[in-house]
């Protein structure tokens, strides 16, 4: 090994001393570096993702996580035909386009305000990005007592106004609303950073020719800010739905998937097919299905991404 | 446009943002009056809307009572490991992304970005089998293995984009004068992005610090839960006060708080100009 590394630490001593000591050694460097990641990756990823592929063909139980015996597609075909694994889906995709559209219009409507330098902009900016850094599991804490029915902030507030108790997290025409915008709450100051970013990165001449031009505030954020700030929207929408399609912590301490299903996401149902109902298998053919969207939206962005790309720079 | 228009617009925008202010603050203000109320007044006669800072004296009394030392220990243990682990295999990665071309490079990319659209539901089954048979369940360590594949991948995004930004003829001019390349990497370049190292340190950190479905699913010895799920236990069980809880969230949410915005400038260049790039 020390042998090894000596060669190596020779090879490359010098751009001349590279190429005497052979350039197959300084063509293994790369890898070198970059072995170790990819190398714990797969152990920690690859492994465990092709395990769960396989998991998903047998009736493996929690009970005894490594016995189980092949099922063939059953556990497939149970579940297409299975009312709540499509009402997870839909769940799914209702939660993920409703973060996904609000915490891009109130992210980018948030930086569009404090671009503009002001008296005190530092403290808004910082006050705005708490609940960024606020953990999961304290935001699911927090909302779960203003929800609470018959003493939480929000139902003690709409009583002053004369409104009965509402059960946010009990009752099914309330609970999706509830968790999206417990959401929101933490994920847009992700977006308000991000398109702040962007919005810096206008060049000011594009300010001043409109302005000259005599264009108002609207019309110079469609027409020249907006074109600017497209490739970040779409980049961030990417990122806000693979990632809304994997929270987990948040739902799950909020409703744990209820009321009625009404919050029951892919990855909840993973969790209480694996962990309540002891169905390994199911559990993780359901884990398949739902990588296979996020895999699906990707692509997507990225076939979306190239097109608009190769538009805009025409 | 006119005058009066310009200047009922600034005003429009003041009241929006001043709404937006208060909406981000308020939750975190109300765990902290939360954690300053008796329950008697929780459940029954109401809760103030001004905090009863008399009570703060109590609070440190009230976490010790739930031994909150003991779970912030295990996430700093976790966290610890995640962020020394993290760093070790992400700086030689990015180096590598930044510095060399080679074959592979872009599935390599795509290797790291892949494992943002992984959901851990789907990994926390297998990995419980796995873990299982390595008697890796119940172990701290376990949570630091599992819970680096995740955060490693955002700190070489935040790295790459920060060594990318560095003149690579400083390096050359070593390799000239017989440094090599972990000397160059060592030496050179990670000095020169200590700020968006911190960045992605901080990161990882508290990606560990937060992590709660692995631990939820591998420990069950109490004595080995992170906060984060001693937190949830507690919401489930009423055995422990509403404003312990809330104090002892607080307590768990300030250090993430304050070190975010230590680094912030450096999260976003890094997580974005990362993630276009893949």
């Amino acid at each position: 090994m020390a042998r090894q590394k000596s060669v190596v630490l020779a090879g490359t001593a010098s751009s001349e001393g590279l190429k005497k000591a052979g350039l197959s050694t300084a063509r293994l460097l790369p890898y070198l570096f970059i072995s170790p990641a990819l190398v714990y990756l797969a152990v920690f990823v690859l492994v465990p993702l092709a395990r769960g592929i396989q998991l998903s063909f047998t009736d493996t139980r929690l009970i005894n996580p490594t016995g189980g015996k092949s099922v063939g597609v059953d556990n497939y075909t149970n579940l297409l035909a299975d009312d709540r694994f499509w009402n997870s889906l839909f769940v799914t995709i209702t939660y993920t386009a409703a973060v996904v559209i609000f915490s891009l219009l109130l992210g980018t409507a948030t930086a569009v305000l404090i671009n503009k330098p002001f008296r005190g902009r530092t403290l808004a900016r910082a006050i705005l990005t708490f609940p960024y850094a606020t953990p999961n599991v304290a935001v699911a804490l927090i909302f779960i007592w203003m929800y609470n029915q018959s003493s939480g902030v929000f139902n003690q507030s709409i009583a002053v106004l004369g409104f009965g108790q509402v059960g946010w997290l009990e009752d099914p025409r309330y609970g999706m609303a509830s968790v999206v915008v417990a959401t929101l709450w933490k994920v847009t100051p992700f977006v308000m950073l991000v398109m702040l970013a962007a919005l810096q990165s206008v060049p000011d001449e594009l300010y001043e020719a409109t302005r000259v031009d005599g264009a108002d505030g609207v019309s110079t954020f469609r027409a020249i800010v907006l074109p600017h700030l497209m490739p970040t929207i779409r980049l961030i929408a990417l990122l806000m739905t693979i990632w809304s399609i994997r929270r987990f912590e948040i739902i799950y301490l909020l409703t744990g998937g209820g009321p009625v299903e009404s919050t029951n996401t892919l990855v909840i149902n993973i969790y209480q097919q694996a962990f309540n109902q002891q169905k390994l298998g199911v559990a993780a053919a359901i884990g398949v299905l739902g990588l296979l969207l996020s895999l699906v939206v990707t692509v997507v962005f990225f076939v979306v991404d190239r097109r608009a790309t190769r538009k805009e720079s025409q | 446009m006119n005058r009066t228009g310009r200047r009922s617009g600034k005003l429009v925008s003041r009241v929006l943002l001043s709404v937006f202010i208060v909406v981000a603050s308020f939750p975190i203000y109300w765990m902290f009056n939360t954690s300053l109320a008796s329950d008697s007044e929780l459940f029954g006669s109401g809760q103030k809307f001004l905090p009863q800072l008399q009570r703060l004296n109590e609070v440190p009394q009230n976490l010790a009572e739930v031994e909150i030392l003991k779970l912030l220990g295990n996430s700093a243990f976790i966290a610890t490991g995640v962020t020394v682990l993290s760093f070790i295999l992400a700086v030689m990665a990015a180096y590598a992304l930044s510095r060399f071309k080679f074959h592979g490079k872009g599935i390599a990319g795509f290797f790291l970005f892949s494992t943002q659209m992984m959901p851990e539901a789907l990994l926390v089954v297998p990995l419980f089998a796995l873990f299982a048979g390595f008697g890796l369940l119940n172990d701290l360590s376990g949570l630091v293995l599992a819970n680096t594949a995740f955060t490693m991948p955002v700190a070489v995004f935040i790295m790459k984009t920060a060594i990318d930004k560095i003149p690579y003829e400083i390096e050359e001019s070593a390799k000239v004068d017989g440094c090599s390349p972990y000397g160059q990497l060592g030496m050179i370049v990670i000095p020169l992005i200590l700020p968006s190292l911190a960045a992605a340190a901080v990161i990882n950190f508290f990606d560990g610090w937060n992590e709660f479905l692995f631990a939820n699913s591998f420990i069950t010895d109490q004595d080995l839960w992170p906060a984060s799920v001693g937190l949830a236990q507690f919401m489930g069980q009423y055995s422990t006060p509403l404003s312990t809880v809330m104090a002892a969230a607080l307590v768990f949410t300030l250090p993430a708080i304050a070190f975010f915005l230590l680094v912030q400038r450096q999260i976003i260049s890094g997580l974005t100009a990362g993630a276009v790039k893949g």
